[in-house]
């Protein structure tokens, strides 16, 4: 059909506001993986952090302070599985060895304060602006992994699934501490 | 146990959180020249008319009465030349402090200052501390509260210091507690306990000094339960919740302890006092919701001559396992500790015995060992002590504050004063029967760095044997001494004449000690602090003291150079053992596993830095001693504020 000269100019607009809209809309949703981009580069894992982050629907739409949240909320979830590992395999031994059960048993000891007491106290430290305090349980779940790894190493490879399982925790509880240092500073 | 019921107290303090106390400025802090610290007793007239004043004003509270005394115990004091403090055999008494107000201080340097401050122990950055107050353990935390002058090195302006750790080792300092800012404890926020309610609901009750300085005790709670450090803190609307009852001088009146149940929901507190100014009393308060109270007609316990009763404790104790006990336990395994801090003496005492839970009262086991008379809690300086409950590791556990033994001017010009001991674990020696056991919290074991151990190490009768460790200013030593039976020495010293039972000094050679470790040592002994067992035969046997010898500690005129020390029980075929925690100017001594504990201030001047060293000697003339002994390196606990933003 044919436009009138006069609409040729507004409707060509429209029609080039029209092809732009997804692209803006792409942009503000790119905003929030934005800012997941950028705070991971911050950390000494980008890619546990992208994932650990992603895997939280919450995490396209929170500010820095909610991405600190999620992966502290990551952590606990590490340490919660990694003791439920070590309980496992301490339900599973035998009663014969008791021996081998001492590296275990003192992870367990290790894990218990951590997952009751520090971990809850620092995500909940950071919904009240006590960064530091946050930071102190984070540190403390990040110490107790390693303390664990420690002890387990000089063991069989039985305890493997807990090794990674410390590592795992140790990873992701220094990317929140990193990501929490950065909170601290934009205040 | 008896689990009293909650319904009297479900959350009471929910409603009572409507109503914040009001912050005004903490008053204006009086100097107090001395190191005394509780306050200048004004006379009874003003006394009297103080009490009746408070009475008035209080119509609701019930009249109390003055408690009938107890039994006054017999003036069986020859006992006690038995269990002398030997300090005071040797002229240096117990009860008076050697005046240095006319001593020329030391010319300390600030390095010399520096290295004084502690390491491992508990003490605030700055100024003065002392008791230790509510003890706790809440929401992984462990909670000290301490009387802190905020404003100065000396005693004054006192309000509750506040600290917290994961493990009673690794401190962290936060805001005040409390401070005084109500007319009920406007001269001090004094020393308190707090008691956890079956509910987890914290209430802590602590003495006022008024306006007026009269002696009160209030209530106060946390503001937020839910909060793990226990940051703010509310006192109650109503305060004081208990005054100074009739007959009770009302500047003699403080420290009230933990609670414990009774039957039908009641709580009981204990406040210390002193009756006709000799007998100490443990005055029993009944409440059943913390806010209102009643004075029993009799108390928990009292003691002819002993004075007053400052920082009274009052604890269960298991006598067939290690276990700790819950302030309310009770059973036929179960026996009661009964302390009291002895204002005369400044020396707190403790005795073993059992509860009567019908009658509210306590009775010791062997009343020539009664509280006051009897044993001490520590043999050194040492004083107002205080216990909790660790409901986390299922312990009981005695804090102790540890005055400096320097100048006051010292303290001024260094800037802090006191430090609290190594937290014990507090359990019933079911090898005596007649006393208790303190040991250093296991966790203090994580700041053991590297070892040395010496094995068989043979130490002849006059010798010294250096021990080559590097560091020897933050240690946790463990020895042992084997010697010759002490049937074949009992035999040997058949002729000998009875010698007094005096520790004495390191120096004086007698024939079976001392033998020991010097701690704070430098190369050429120009100063060092021995630490050692002494057998003497006394009453036909051989008994064992246990000593500290500060009188060669320093070269300082001014600070005091006391001899600690006790008989200490070796049983048959136990060797001598001592553990010592050295850390700067504070050494905590336990022989036996801890069944006798010294704890001691020294202030060297040359035995410092990487000078200071450790031997082991063997000062007897006729015994020989085989030790043998493990020695870590400490590590700081980097007890610093917490970054809490």
């Amino acid at each position: 059909m044919r436009i009138p000269p006069p609409l040729l100019f507004p409707l060509s607009l429209l029609l080039l506001l029209l092809l732009l809209l997804p692209t803006s809309h792409s942009s503000s949703s790119s905003n929030g993986e934005d800012l997941i981009d950028q705070t991971c580069k911050l950390t000494p894992f980008y890619d546990l952090c992208q994932s650990s982050l992603r895997s939280s629907p919450s995490s396209s739409s929170s500010d820095l302070r909610g991405l600190a949240q999620i992966m502290a909320g990551s952590v606990l979830d590490g340490a919660n599985r990694t003791l439920g590992q070590i309980q496992q395999l301490l339900d599973r031994s035998s009663p014969a060895d008791p021996a081998a059960d001492q590296p275990l048993a003192y992870c367990a000891e290790l894990y218990i304060p951590v997952v009751k007491y520090s971990l809850p106290q620092a995500i909940d430290a950071l919904s009240k602006g006590r960064l530091g305090f946050a930071v102190y349980g984070i540190t403390d779940a990040m110490n107790e992994a390693g303390d664990c790894n420690k002890k387990i190493s000089s063991g069989d490879g039985s305890s493997s699934p807990v090794s990674d399982g410390n590592m795992l925790v140790m990873d992701l509880a220094a990317v929140a501490l990193s990501i929490i240092k950065v909170l601290q500073k934009s205040l | 146990m008896d689990d009293a019921t909650s319904k009297s107290f479900d959350h009471p303090y929910t409603v009572l959180g409507e109503d914040p106390s009001l912050v005004i400025p903490p008053a204006e802090s009086r100097q107090r020249p001395t190191k005394v610290y509780f306050g200048i007793l004004t006379s009874t007239v003003f006394l009297l008319s103080l009490a009746g004043l408070i009475v008035r004003e209080n119509p609701n509270r019930a009249e109390n009465s003055i408690p009938a005394a107890g039994t006054a115990i017999p003036e069986s004091s020859q006992d006690n030349v038995r269990f002398l403090p030997v300090g005071e055999a040797e002229g240096v008494s117990a009860k008076s402090y050697p005046s240095t107000r006319g001593r020329l201080s030391f010319n300390w340097t600030a390095a010399d200052f520096a290295w004084q401050r502690t390491s491992y122990h508990f003490q605030p950055e700055k100024n003065w501390m002392n008791d230790p107050d509510g003890p706790l353990f809440h929401l992984g935390w462990y909670h000290l509260f301490y009387q802190y002058n905020p404003d100065s090195a000396i005693w004054g302006n006192i309000t509750w210091g506040h600290a917290v750790s994961r493990d009673m080792i690794h401190w962290l300092y936060l805001p005040l507690a409390m401070v005084p800012d109500h007319w009920y404890d406007i001269d001090g926020v004094w020393t308190g306990s707090a008691t956890i309610l079956p509910n987890g609901t914290i209430i802590v009750l602590y003495t006022g000094d008024t306006n007026e300085a009269v002696q009160v005790q209030n209530l106060a709670y946390p503001s937020n339960l839910s909060d793990p450090l226990l940051l703010d803190w509310v006192k109650y609307s109503d305060n004081p919740v208990i005054t100074p009852p009739t007959g009770i001088e009302t500047d003699e009146f403080r420290d009230p302890t933990t609670a414990w149940t009774g039957p039908n929901g009641t709580w009981y507190v204990l406040v210390g006092s002193r009756l006709n100014t000799t007998i100490g009393v443990a005055l029993v308060y009944e409440t059943l919701d913390f806010k209102n109270y009643t004075l029993l007609d009799h108390p928990l316990h009292t003691v002819d001559g002993t004075g007053m009763w400052e920082c009274i404790d009052f604890y269960p104790i298991s006598t067939n396992s290690s276990v700790g006990l819950d302030n309310s336990a009770t059973g036929p395994e179960v026996k009661h500790v009964l302390k009291a801090s002895l204002d005369n003496l400044k020396l707190d005492y403790y005795a073993i015995g059992t509860y009567d839970e019908g009658n509210v009262t306590w009775t010791p086991d062997d009343p020539e060992m009664d509280v006051g008379i009897g044993l001490q809690v520590d043999y050194g300086r040492y004083y107002a002590s205080k216990t909790f409950y660790d409901q986390n590791k299922g312990r009981r556990i005695l804090w102790g504050w540890v005055n400096e033994t320097d100048a006051d001017y010292d303290d001024l010009a260094k800037g802090w004063a006191s430090v609290q001991t190594i937290p014990r674990v507090v359990t019933y020696d079911s090898l005596t029967g007649t006393n208790i056991l303190q040991w250093p919290v296991e966790e203090i074991e994580s700041l053991r760095l590297n070892s040395t151990e010496f094995e068989d190490v043979f130490v002849e009768a006059g010798s010294l044997v250096p021990l080559d460790i590097g560091n020897a200013t933050q240690l946790d030593i463990s020895v042992e001494f084997e010697i010759e039976s002490t049937q074949a020495l009992e035999e040997s010293m058949l002729g000998e004449t009875e010698s007094q039972l005096e520790c004495s000094v390191a120096d004086n050679r007698t024939t079976l000690g001392p033998f020991g470790l010097a701690v704070l040592a430098d190369e050429s002994l120009s100063e060092l602090t021995p630490i050692f067992f002494r057998l003497v035969k006394s009453n036909g046997t051989l008994k064992t003291l246990f000593c500290v010898d500060e009188t060669r500690s320093s070269k300082a005129t001014e600070v005091f150079k006391e001899i600690y020390g006790t008989v200490v029980p070796v049983l048959d075929g136990e060797k001598f053992t001592m553990r010592i925690l050295v850390d700067h100017s504070i050494v905590e001594s336990f022989a036996q596993a801890g069944r006798r504990v010294i704890t001691s201030r020294v202030y060297p001047t040359e035995a410092i830095f990487d000078k200071a060293k450790l031997f082991l000697f063997n000062n007897a003339t006729d015994l020989n001693v085989t030790a043998a002994i493990k020695i870590w390196q400490m590590n700081s606990a980097d007890i610093h504020p917490f970054p809490l933003y």
